[in-house]
């Protein structure tokens, strides 16, 4: 297992997580994208540091761990306004701004 | 400082003390009396250091100057102001401050009726004027020369405009306003061409002859505008709205005259510009003649004396022009004297009468001896009479001009010379002789001290000052010689001629039928082409100008920023359907942003 074999995994996370976000229309599918995409930088962070030493790398992840929970916790509380609001959580009904 | 300067800095700033305490010290101002007393002292403080300074040129011919630097650039310096002294500027601030002290005097009781906060205004306005005019008489140099200039523009604005809730007042004060102002461009212009070419504001530099031609004609568009020329001379019998003590110190003696002044004073560069002369010898006498035309058909005696005026600074640019600064400026001196005191005559004339016409006057003499004996004093000494000062200096253009531009300047003021003693003698004769021609011409009676003196102060000069021809010249370091020769004797006759006419038509008061050449002028000057000349200017040239320069304004200037505006928001009306308001679609903007980075991180280097 080289560094290129990790980091091809990452893009491959990271795609997937694109592309979720761009075809979801669940706002808890969309989070849950989300959540791929932030991992996928983790598991660069993590490999480069595994593959080049020092330790910056796996600081970095645990404040990326720590920052994408409180992201999670402002997120789901937006999916739930949105359900108490519209009784359902697609993300195109909450376009009041634009009317 | 040497005791020239000092005599001149003490006549140049007493007056500008008094117009400072006058204009900070509302109390004083309002109380008016005690505002006459300040400017009259300061003016009679100022009369002195005159006088002394002018007896001191008779011993002492060196020009004495101090001067501070006022405009520098870099190390050097480009303008100095302070005091000048020599003839010239001895012998103006001679003239000056006496006609202004007697003006002042006389106001006293010209403006008793006055509410003391106008009179108080009145004579604060009268010592700025004082000031201003001393500033332009000393002015080592043509920049602190036009700012006396234009101080004394505004001074003559301020007091035409006296009376300013009447409205012929204050239309006329705005009417000399921009005359003046249009003339005054010339001077602007002239010392900044002047400056361009020689790199000082002094008064004689040596210039090319065109550039000398250039700077002395934009110079003489200025004297045209202030010395009230044709076809500049409209304003100065509107200027008559003014009080009367007013017209004899700003419009008769000294303000008019600083036009002439400017001609003396700049005589070197004049000297320069034959051209330029020529073209004063010729309008100057054509203004002689055109204004002693107007002054035949006039009734107003106010309105008489002011194109009498005009004839005369006719006179005084006319001699200029044929290169006799002497003799322009002997005859401003003596025209000051004799033309304040006409006014201030007529003044106490129509003090007593309350009009200025002079068909509502008539048989003055017997009630105002006094007044009358000094209006034909200053009548017969403007109308050339030997023996009085209007004589002597009259002479001297006359045989200035004699022989130039083919004669025709000379037959031109002869002729003048005729109709200013006709229309002088008309005046005399129609107000202060023959009867009474109304209740308050018959109940009139002599005015009081404050009035009556300064007629017989001014009185003096008129009879006297021809006879210092001599004094007058050496003061200016000129050469002076009078003989009765010819031209005077002729000069002479021809006045009388016109006294004689003048008793032959009007000798029994104003008559119901008008000679028919008297009736012809009267009907050419009804016509007033030259205001309306103006007037059709100014409706077709300066408005239409105007609003051309409206609609540019209007259009182009505030279209482009209008433009501006429009095309953000129609910019914007275009580009909100590309807000969905759908996150999705916002997302995919981001991703697309991202990818199109990230293609520019990695290939842009290819640029």
């Amino acid at each position: 297992m080289t560094l290129s074999h990790v980091l091809m995994l990452a893009s491959a996370l990271f795609c997937v997580g694109v592309y979720g976000l761009l075809t979801r229309r669940q706002a808890i599918a969309i989070l849950l994208s989300v959540e791929l995409m932030a991992n996928a930088a983790n598991l660069v962070f993590i490999a480069m540091s595994r593959f080049r030493g020092g330790v910056t790398g796996q600081v970095f992840a645990l404040f990326s761990l720590a920052i994408t929970v409180a992201e999670v916790a402002v997120g789901l509380a937006l999916v739930i306004l949105l359900y108490r609001s519209h009784a359902d959580t697609r993300v195109d009904l909450a376009s009041e701004l634009k009317q | 400082m040497t005791p020239p300067v000092l005599y001149a800095l003490v006549a140049l700033w007493t007056p500008a003390i008094a117009a400072l305490l006058l204009a900070i010290l509302y109390p004083l101002r309002k109380k008016g009396q005690p505002a006459a007393v300040v400017a009259i002292l300061g003016s009679l403080v100022s009369l002195g250091a005159a006088i002394t300074l002018f007896t001191d040129r008779l011993h002492d011919d060196a020009t004495h100057r101090l001067v501070v630097p006022w405009i520098g650039s870099g190390a050097s310096t480009i303008a100095e102001v302070g005091v000048h002294v020599d003839g010239v500027s001895a012998s103006m601030l001679v003239v000056v401050t006496l006609v202004a002290t007697c003006v002042q005097v006389f106001s006293i009781g010209y403006m008793h009726d006055e509410p003391p906060e106008a009179y108080g205004r009145y004579f604060t306005y009268h010592a700025l004027f004082l000031f201003s005019m001393n500033l332009l008489v000393v002015a080592p140099n043509i920049l602190q020369l036009f700012a006396g200039w234009e101080l004394v523009g505004v001074t003559s604005y301020l007091l035409i405009g006296f009376y300013f809730k009447k409205p012929s007042a204050a239309r006329a004060a705005v009417k000399a306003f921009w005359v003046t102002k249009f003339a005054d461009m010339g001077l602007l212009f002239g010392l900044l061409v002047l400056f361009a070419a020689s790199g000082t504001f002094g008064w004689e530099p040596t210039l090319s002859p065109p550039v000398a031609t250039a700077v002395t004609l934009l110079f003489f568009l200025a004297v045209v505008g202030k010395s009230a020329q044709f076809p500049l001379h409209v304003w100065l019998p509107d200027a008559m709205e003014g009080p009367t003590p007013v017209s004899a110190l700003l419009h008769a003696a000294t303000m008019v005259a600083a036009g002439v002044f400017l001609v003396v004073r700049a005589n070197p560069l004049f000297e320069q510009a034959p051209i330029t002369r020529s073209i004063m010898l010729g309008l100057g006498a054509a203004t002689a003649l055109f204004a002693a035309l107007l002054a035949l058909v006039q009734t107003d005696i106010k309105k008489t004396l002011a194109y009498s005026t005009c004839s005369q600074l006719g006179y005084m640019v006319a001699a200029l022009g044929a290169g006799s600064m002497l003799g322009g400026f002997f005859h401003l001196t003596t025209h000051a004297f004799f033309k304040a005191l006409l006014f201030l005559a007529a003044g106490s004339a129509i003090h007593a009468v309350h009009s200025n016409e002079i068909t509502d006057m008539g048989g003055l003499a017997k009630r105002m001896p006094l007044t009358a004996t000094a209006f034909s004093v200053g009548a017969l000494a403007l109308a050339g009479v030997p023996g009085l000062s209007g004589f002597f200096s009259k002479d001297l253009v006359l045989e200035s001009v004699e022989g130039k531009l083919g004669n025709v300047p000379y037959a031109v003021l002869m002729l003048t010379a005729f109709l200013t003693a006709f229309y002088m003698g008309k005046v005399v004769f129609v107000a202060f002789f023959g009867k009474p021609s109304g209740e308050k011409a018959a109940h009139a009676h002599e005015s009081g001290p404050s009035m009556s003196g300064p007629l017989v102060v001014l009185m003096v000069p008129t009879v006297v000052a021809g006879y210092f021809g001599a004094t007058f010249a050496k003061v200016q370091g000129e050469p002076y010689h009078f003989a009765f020769g010819a031209g005077p004797a002729t000069a002479s006759a021809l006045g009388l001629a016109g006294i004689g006419l003048a008793y032959a038509v009007y000798g029994r008061g104003p008559r119901a039928a008008v000679p028919a050449p008297i009736a012809m002028i009267d009907r050419v000057a009804k016509t007033r082409a030259v205001n309306r000349v103006y007037e059709w200017g100014f409706r077709n040239v300066t408005l239409v100008l105007a609003d051309g320069l409206a609609f540019i304004d209007r259009y182009v200037v505030d279209g482009l920023i209008n433009l501006l505006g429009w095309g953000a928001i129609e910019g914007g009306r275009k580009l909100r359907p590309i807000q969905t308001g759908l996150a999705p679609d916002y997302v995919l903007a981001v991703v697309l942003g991202v990818v199109g980075l990230a293609v520019w991180a990695v290939f842009g280097s290819w640029r």
